[in-house]
């Protein structure tokens, strides 16, 4: 059976025009590809390489109300098929990220949706990093990190307990009537109780996944390859999990999802697509290919051409089982 | 409170940075465990200066994906040099690279060494592949007239990378050597110490691992000479992203890739080897 006798569309690939838009928690985006929290900052290093009009949005680094230092060094390991990062949330806090960041998107990138990526130690402290920005332009939406597994208070502890990753969703949707994504950790065992408790507390949408926790030794100095011991591990590596989970949740959820973890290329997002993802972020690969994101959204265009679907949104969930 | 943070965040010091699709002119052999690779790169030769770098992805689809980062050695007729040192997966597929073999690299980055007007007497210091930002400043200083001495240490006589070219184009080259193959045994600080007392220098250029930069820092330091260091991160990104690669200065937390690697020796915090984290 075709892909385009399976999702029912009888358009031809030839006159229709395609179309690349999604729509997550009331935001329309050009096109389904986003760019992964931490893994681009908020564009400006990546101007010169990437034209940064046309990523679907921009997901900023994580803010924190103060500036966070981060953690010691070597906070980076490269592993099979993938990277340990255990670089700790360092930010520069909301006011620097305002001064700096949003005042610059706003100048040069008006168009682009930036969506920003909010941490804290306490539920009080992510609510108000927000409700910090709530008085600023420019700001389409927040992602709410309760997934980082790199800092020792807040970040994964909100979100491997279904009931803390509830209280921080209440806390930052009473703080915003802005689109509320919430990012969960795949450190859990059942990663859909936890996206099912976020979705009840208001979140207008989920995200998955975070890095999965993980280690490197050198065997030559018998010491961890990272000063934290223990890091986030993304790339490659981690997409089967990340598909089966996003699988899982989108299965548990009406909420849209945001699927991501080791997206290299379009058929990687494809996959996330037809698992339940509505779009996806890329990370650790901008580090590789700077131009990973646009070369997805061309990519994916291609690959709903070559099968007769005009409009990318209807691979959202078209995975076939039976 | 001092920002725990680079100022420059965000505004990145690569605006002539670009990815450029290179080819390997040539990949020799310059001594045990040491490659010296010729890329033809003209956009990136054009534009480099000494002490930036350049993010090379060696190759895609093997066991390993990052880019890693090398310092260009030098850079003439639209190619740039680099010498670099076999340690692990990424620097063992570099050293089986051949000609016309293709890669790309993001380039060029970093913030390289400064050379104030003026200068009349340069010291190079060079710990064994640390000569390799240093080539392209040594014929930078020559070009402009000022004299330049270098010293350089490594294990042995044959392990004195890029010793030709130091001799073609400063005054005076010191070699030390471990086992006293070539030159005078012992580390380069017994040399530098000697030198920065004897004076006449009004700069101290030093790369190579990281306990021989503080030392010689902190000879420059004693000296009054001002002195820069080039430092090594792991870096992921290589454009200042990731955060990967910071570096503890008195002006808080900088990214070696965008900030340095290049640094003031004295904005370096020495001591803080490690950062604790804040909470
Ligand atoms: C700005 C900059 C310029 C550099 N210039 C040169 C150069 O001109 N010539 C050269 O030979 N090397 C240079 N290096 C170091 C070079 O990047 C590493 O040796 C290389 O990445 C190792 O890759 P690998 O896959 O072979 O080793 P891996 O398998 O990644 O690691 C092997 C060993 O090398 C160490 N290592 C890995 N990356 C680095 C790094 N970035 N810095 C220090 N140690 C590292 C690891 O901790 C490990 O012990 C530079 C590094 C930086 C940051
Ligand atoms: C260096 C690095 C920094 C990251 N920083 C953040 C962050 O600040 N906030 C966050 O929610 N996720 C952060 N992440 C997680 C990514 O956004 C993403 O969820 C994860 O890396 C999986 O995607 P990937 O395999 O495409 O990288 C970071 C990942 C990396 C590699
Ligand atoms: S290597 Fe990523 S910030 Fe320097």
């Amino acid at each position: 059976m075709s892909p385009r006798s399976l999702l029912g569309t009888d358009q031809g690939s030839g006159g229709a025009a395609l179309d690349l838009s999604v729509r997550i928690a009331g935001l329309t985006l050009a096109n389904p590809v986003l760019t992964a929290s931490g893994t681009f900052a908020s564009g400006r290093e990546y101007a010169g390489l990437v034209d940064l009009d046309r990523v679907g949005a921009i997901v900023t680094k994580g803010v924190s109300l103060e500036p966070w230092a981060g953690n010691p060094s070597p906070r980076i390991a490269e592993t099979a098929s993938g990277m340990l990062n255990s670089i700790g949330l360092q930010n520069p806090g909301v006011e620097a990220f305002i001064a700096k960041d949003l005042t610059w998107l706003a100048a040069h990138h008006p168009d682009v949706p930036v969506i920003v990526n909010v941490s804290g130690h306490t539920c009080a402290e992510y609510a108000r990093v927000i409700e910090r920005l709530e008085e600023t332009e420019g700001v389409a939406g927040y992602e709410v990190n309760i997934s980082c597994p790199n800092v020792e208070h807040g970040g994964m502890a909100f979100g491997t307990d279904r009931y803390a990753a509830a209280e921080v969703t209440s806390a930052c949707r009473a703080a915003t009537g802005r689109p509320l994504v919430v990012k969960l950790s795949p450190n859990v065992t059942d990663v859909a109780e936890i996206a099912r408790a976020v979705e009840d507390a208001g979140a207008d949408c989920v995200s998955l996944i975070n890095t999965l926790l993980g280690m490197a030794v050198d065997t030559e100095t018998f010491r961890p390859m990272l000063a934290r011991v223990v890091g986030g591990l993304s790339g490659p590596a981690i997409k089967p999990v990340a598909l089966r989970m996003v699988w899982q949740v989108a299965g548990a959820v009406d909420v849209p999802v945001i699927g991501m973890g080791g997206i290299r290329d379009a058929r990687d997002a494809a996959e996330f697509m037809l698992a339940g993802a509505t779009a996806v972020a890329v990370g650790t690969a901008n580090f590789v290919d700077p131009a990973t994101v646009t070369h997805i959204v061309d990519g994916l265009a291609e690959f709903c051409r070559t099968r007769g679907i005009v409009r990318v949104a209807d691979l959202t969930g078209a995975l076939v089982t039976d | 409170m001092r920002m725990p943070m680079c100022e420059a965040c965000g505004d990145s010091g690569n605006r002539d940075m670009a990815v450029e699709h290179v080819v390997v002119r040539s990949n020799d052999r310059v001594c045990e465990g040491v490659g010296l690779m010729v890329l033809e790169a003209p956009a990136t030769a054009s534009k480099v200066r000494p002490g930036q770098f350049v993010h090379l992805r060696i190759a895609s689809d093997r066991e390993f994906m990052l880019r890693r980062p090398f310092s260009v050695h030098r850079a003439h007729g639209g190619t740039l040099e680099i010498l670099y040192q076999v340690l692990g997966r990424g620097t063992r597929a570099m050293s089986l690279t051949q000609r016309e073999d293709r890669m790309d690299l993001i380039g060029p980055l970093g913030h390289g060494w400064d050379i104030p007007d003026g200068l009349t007497h340069a010291l190079l210091v060079a710990g064994g592949l640390g000569a390799a930002p240093l080539g392209m400043l040594a014929e930078e200083l020559a070009r402009r007239g000022v004299a330049a001495t270098v010293v350089m240490g490594a294990p042995t006589g044959e392990r004195l990378v890029a010793r030709d070219l130091f001799e073609r184009v400063a005054r005076r080259v010191e070699a030390c050597t471990d086992d006293g193959s070539a030159g005078e045994k012992g580390f380069v600080t017994v040399a530098t110490h000697r030198l920065l007392d004897e004076g006449g220098f009004d700069m101290v250029y030093a790369c190579g691992p990281e306990v021989m930069a503080k030392a010689v820092a902190g000879q420059a330091f004693e000296a009054g000479v001002a002195c820069q260091v080039s430092l090594e991160r792991l870096m992921a990104c290589g454009i200042g992203v990731c955060l990967s690669c910071v570096v503890a200065t008195v002006n808080g937390q900088k990214r070696a890739c965008v900030d340095g690697p290049v640094f003031d020796a004295r904005e370096v915090s020495w001591d803080v080897s490690e950062i604790p984290p804040r909470h």
